[in-house]
Order: structure tokens, then sequence, then C-alpha cells
């Protein structure tokens, strides 16, 4: 009954956008033109030369844009400073200019990094709908209904990666090493749906543990032993 | 001797069906050649089922010729069974009749070892999924029947100990076991064994596939079934061709019967533990696969191979330095298929080895060492047989000129075939694409050669079911 009352709230707290991780990847991002500090330029020509790792903010956000770049930042301090990429902070809302970008720059101090480009585009939407980014305007203080997103774009312009919400060192590595091409080995945790693994693994401790699907494997060998001995034992044999 | 009859006419009738479907298989393998080769064009969907289609067939048909062999030569030890054959040859054509509507109707290209989840992946007619597993289970069916009556056929005069030759481990044996029953027995149970993991492995297809979502395979344990079920079916049709082979090598030879001894016995029974395990080689990129399970299927590997092969090869050799051979068609044959399998056994070898794998995983080595072992060992095992067969169905004899032709254009087109693939494989140049890119500069000249080799290698095949047709169709339209 407390449930049933409780459903139309646990409706409302259901999220707007979607929380796949899968939506358009291995898909092509939309060329759009964007400006930075330097001037207009297209999203090809930095991917081309440096893969991107693509974050969509706004500067009035009082939400989990503040968040999303700070744990950014953070974990890419403790990314090897060979690995090549250029992060790219692109404000979603029309209203943000480019200077609002740059003073969002200065304020998490990384106006003068390298590897960072923020900026604006009047192309947003076009680039929303090819990553599949759906902010939603919120209540009447302009703000937006949006996830915490990063886009791992590599040197051909495909979305290999896309990560949703605040994630550790270890997720953001894993990006980098997807937009360089790199092939990054990849396997399905057990899950209730299914029934017959080989060997179950446990995140938390990094362990294997024989799963049923091995006894499963041993059936076949298991069925004809049993099979022999009772065709064996039951034949009339005819001994010379 | 009505149903040594009906055993000799059913066999005939395998014969002619075994060659029919090689010589459309043999011509779908030149086809993909030749695409690859850039000569003609065809769309990627109708090489994959092209493909598919080449290799189902061509597992299916060897493995049904060494049944046939083995069934057949049974009679002269125990009594051989008439009603499974049959059962067997029915539901066999009606298995390839849908696998082939599958593949070329329904355009199903997963390749024949329908890799999970590749089948569900559906790029084809929707039904094709789940026709292809209904074939699967037709064939499946009649080859189970088929392998349990004739191990029982077996077990009814020979016990289980017997029957593995086990008495011959110890000192002056009172009972000896011929090597044809021992090959014969320990094949089946690995047949078996692998037709077990078949249904396994079809039932957790279905399972999926009408759970609605409900239930999920797990893909490590599908890969291992999958391989299960393939390699060790791929290796025991050539261990039936060997069982044939040890009955009438020293018989057409006009030599003395081999007798078992404790050496071979022990071979033979090593052959049916670590041929069961050998499939983890397979495994060797899946890296959630423990690493102990790689080193069993190294070993494994190693060890299931070289007792048969070291057995037959010390007998073979054996029986024919400097001892007068009366030779023939079918002992020729058997001793260039003995040759292309040990050949081919020790590419497997090579390519079984961890650290080779990791450079000719999926590459032309791949293809180059089965179809060595297949198109010039196995196949040459059951073309001697069919030729031993056919002119006992005839009552006539070999003639000698044409014997010189087919062996020349077999040896010349199956080694010209299989060197591009080797070569391919010393290029790094990967399986299973339709096209190359031109970063593989060598490969299609290397695809065309093969085909050109390949036709030589059919010529062959033709001349083989022109002279074996007309010796099956003389017993087929003799009248009792």
């Amino acid at each position: 009954m407390i449930l049933l009352l409780w459903a139309p709230k646990l409706y409302a707290l259901t999220p707007v956008y979607n929380l796949d991780e899968e939506t358009n990847i291995y898909q092509p991002v939309a060329d759009i033109r964007v400006t930075t500090e330097e001037g207009g330029i297209y999203l090809s020509e930095i991917y081309s030369g440096r893969p991107i790792i693509l974050t969509l903010v706004y500067t009035r956000c009082a939400g989990v844009c503040n968040p999303l770049l700070m744990r950014l930042k953070e974990n890419i301090e403790l990314i090897d400073p060979k690995r090549e990429f250029t992060i790219l902070v692109l404000s979603f809302d029309p209203l943000d200019t480019l200077e609002d970008m740059q003073g969002m720059a200065k304020r998490f101090t990384l106006d003068e990094d390298p590897r960072w480009e923020f900026a604006v585009s009047r192309e947003i939407d076009k680039l929303n709908r090819s990553i599949g980014f759906n902010p939603v305007r919120a209540g009447a203080k302009r703000q937006f209904d949006h996830e915490a997103l990063l886009i791992g774009i590599n040197r051909n312009g495909l979305i290999t990666k896309k990560l949703i919400g605040l994630r550790n060192e270890a997720a953001l590595g894993a990006m980098i090493v997807e937009i360089n091409d790199v092939f990054v080995p990849s396997y399905p945790l057990p899950d209730n749906k299914r029934s017959f693994s080989c060997f179950n693994y446990d995140p938390a401790t990094g362990k294997n543990s024989p799963g049923w699907g091995l006894l499963v494997l041993s059936l076949p060998a298991t069925l004809t032993l049993l099979l022999v001995l009772v065709i064996g034992i039951n034949s009339n044999h005819e001994h010379h | 001797m009505m149903e040594r009859t009906t055993l000799a006419r059913t066999t005939s009738i395998w014969i002619i069906a075994i060659l029919l479907l090689f010589i459309l298989s043999v011509v779908l393998g030149i086809i993909m050649r030749l695409s690859q080769g850039g000569v003609i064009s065809q769309s990627p969907v109708v090489f994959y089922s092209q493909m598919t289609t080449h290799g189902f067939t061509m597992i299916g048909i060897w493995f049904v010729a060494g049944m046939v062999g083995v069934n057949y030569l049974m009679q002269r030890y125990v009594s051989a069974p008439v009603k499974s054959n049959i059962f067997a040859l029915l539901f066999t054509i009606i298995g390839v009749v849908l696998l082939w509507v599958t593949t070329f109707v329904g355009k199903f290209h997963t390749g024949w070892t329908f890799l999970y989840p590749l089948p569900f992946k559906i790029a084809w007619a929707g039904w094709a999924t789940p026709l292809f597993f209904v074939s699967l289970t037709i064939l499946g069916v009649g080859w189970l029947v088929w392998s349990v009556s004739l191990l029982m056929a077996i077990f009814k005069k020979y016990s289980i100990t017997r029957a593995l030759a086990w008495q011959h481990f110890g000192k002056n044996p009172s009972f000896e076991t011929p090597p044809f029953i021992l090959i014969t027995v320990i094949t089946l149970i690995g047949v078996i064994t692998c037709l077990l993991a078949a249904v396994l492995l079809i039932v957790l297809f279905f399972a999926e596939y009408f759970s609605s979502g409900t239930f999920v395979n797990d893909p490590l344990l599908m890969k291992n079934l999958t391989y299960f079920f393939g390699h060790t079916i791929a290796n025991e049709m050539l261990y039936l061709g060997l069982a044939t082979l040890y009955e009438l090598f020293p018989e057409v030879s006009g030599r003395p019967k081999w007798k078992t001894t404790w050496y071979v016995a022990l071979a033979w029974n090593c052959t049916l533990v670590f041929i069961l395990t050998a499939f983890f080689h397979h495994m060797y990129m899946d890296f959630v696969q423990p690493e102990s399970f790689q080193i069993v299927g190294q070993v494994a590997s190693y060890l299931a191979s070289l007792p048969a092969a070291v057995v037959t090869v010390f007998s073979v050799l054996t029986l024919i330095y400097r001892n007068s051979i009366r030779w023939s068609l079918t002992n020729v044959l058997y001793f260039m298929g003995v040759a292309g399998w040990v050949i081919g056994g020790l590419g497997a070898v090579i390519d079984a080895t961890i650290t080779n794998n990791l450079v000719l995983h999926n590459t032309l080595w791949v293809p180059a060492h089965f179809h060595t072992y297949n198109a010039m060992g196995n196949v040459l095992f059951s073309l001697a047989f069919f030729n031993w067969a056919a002119n006992r169905f005839a009552g006539i004899g070999e003639s000698g000129g044409a014997n010189r032709l087919k062996i020349a254009l077999l040896l010349v087109g199956g080694t010209g075939f299989l060197l591009m693939f080797y070569l391919g494989g010393a290029y790094s140049i990967p399986r299973r694409f339709n096209i190359y890119p031109m970063e593989f500069s060598l490969a299609a000249s290397f695809a065309r050669i093969a085909a050109v080799f390949a036709a030589v290698y059919l010529a062959a095949v033709l001349i083989f079911f022109w002279d074996i047709l007309r010796k099956c169709l003389k017993l087929l339209t003799y009248s009792r």
C-alpha cells in the first residue's frame, strides 16, 4: 500500500534522460563548428589531430556541472601526461558566451593547460542529436535537467566510449585507451539472467571462482561415461 | 546375407551422396578464393553464406564418410547395424537440405562454428536462425543414434575392457582386440561425447531464443561447448578414417594384418583422454578463461596427436620398408593420407603452442593446417575406402593409367592449394576476409593461385566420382 502511494513519486524521480552508455556508440559525432579562445574551428580539425574527451556543461549550472569538472580535473591529473587527448568542455546553453566559458576555465585554473579547451557553439542541437544528449529545461531559473556525461571521440570522429556520472580514474583511463583505438577486452559480468557462467568474477576482490557453467561443460563427458557403462554392462558378450 | 546386401547398397548411396556434396562444396571453396582474389565480385552476405555452407558440409560429409567406412567394415567382427545406418542417412539428407535452405535461401552466414551470440544478431531472414538449429538437431539426432548403435553392436561381443584393449597392458594377453575395434570404440566414445556437447549447445541456444530475454547464455560456456563439439568432431572423423586404414592397408598391400600391442593400446587410450581436452586451445584469446585451462589446452594438443600419429606412422613405415608391397590406388591413397595427416597435424601443433598462437591466431595458417589434414588426409582415407568398396561392389579391378592421373592431379592440386594458405599464414594474412585490404598486397594473388590449384584438385575428384559412381550404380541397379 505504501509502495502504491509512493509510486507516482518514484515515477517522478525517474530521470528524463537516457542513462544508457551504449547509445550512439561507434556512430560519427556531428562535425560542428565551435568557438574557442583561438577562434572558430571544426570538431574534425581537433579530433583528427588528437582524440577528444568531450563534456557538456553550462556556466549557470547549480547542479552536477561543477562536481563533474572538478572530478574530471582531479582524474586527469592522475593520468599519464604522455597520453594523447584533448578535453573539450563545451557549453550546451545557448545563453553562454565564450567569455563565460573562459571565466569557468579560470575558476578551475585550467585556462593555462594546453590539453583543455573551453568552447561554445551555435550548432549545439546538431551535436546533441549525434551523441544522444538530451538536456531538459527545468524550472524558471534557466536550469537544465541533464546527466553528467563524458564522450570519447577517436581520430575518425567516432564515439567509442560514453561515461555517465562522476567516474573514477580507471574509467577515465579506459576511455582514453579506447579513443586511441587500443583494444579493450570486455566480458559481461554475471547477473540473474546468466545462470551458467563458467566463472564468477567478484569485482570487489578481483577473484574468479568456478561457476555452474563448468559443471555444464563437464556434462557431455560424464553422460558418455555413464552411457558407455550402461551399454557395456547390459550387453551380452559372446567372448571367444 | 540379406542384411549384408542392404548394408552394401546403403553404403553405396552414402558414397554417391558424399562425393556429390563434396564436389559442390569444393566448387563453393573455389568461388570463395576467386572472390578473395578479385576475379569475381560478390556481396559479403553471399560470401559468408557460402563459407558457412562450405564449412558445415565438409565437416558433416567427412564425418559420415568415416562412419560409413567403419560401419561397413565392422561386419567382419560383429553384426553391423543396418537400420540405424539407414536412419542416419535419411536424417542426414533432411538435415543437409534444411541447412542449405537456411544458408542459400535464408542467407544465414555465421560461419560453421555459429559462435554465440552471432546466430542471434539477425542479419538474414528471421526464420533462418531457428531453422538452422532445427537442421543441426536433425543431424545430431541421426548421428548420435548411429554412433550409439555401432557401440552397442561392438559391446555385444566385446566387454568394455576388451573393446578398449586393456588386457594388452598385462603380460601375454589371452585375448587380442583387433586394432580396428580398438580405434573404432575409442573414436565412437569421443564422437558421442562431442555430439552430446552439441545437444547441450543447441538446448542452450533454444533456451535463450525462446526466453524473450529472461535467460541469457554465458559467452565463455557457449564458446567452450562450441569447440568441445566442433574441434573434437573434426579430429574424431580423422580417427574413423584411420580405423579403416588399420583394417585395409595391410590387407590390400598383401601383408599380414596388424596386431594390437601394449603400445598401440596405450597410444589409443591416451588419445581418448587427451582429444577431449585439446579444444581448450581455441580459447587462448579468451582472457577470462584461467591460465591453467590454456596450459591444459596446449599440453593436451601435443598429447592427443603424438601417440596415435607416432604409432600409425611407425606401423605404416615398418609395413612398407624393405617389404614387397602390392601397390594399388587404395593403399597409395592411404599412404598419401597419412603424410597429409602428419603434415597438417604438425601445423596444428605449431598453432596450438601458445606463444605461436599469438602470431598465427586467425591468420590463414589455421585453414592451412586443417585443410591439410582434411583435404590431403582424411579425404584420402575415405577415398581409399570408397575406391576399395566400389571395386568390391562392382567386382572389377582398377585401371592403372587413370589411377596415376588421379594421384598426380590430387597431389599437384592439393599441394599448390594448401601452399597458398601456408604462405598466407606466414605473411599474417587474416582468415575469413571476403576481400583483402591493400595492406595485404599478396593476399589476392595467393587466393587466385589457390583457386587454380583447387580446380586441379577438383578435376581429380571428378574422375574419382565418375569411376566410383559407375561401380556403385552397378550394385544399386543389380536386381537380386
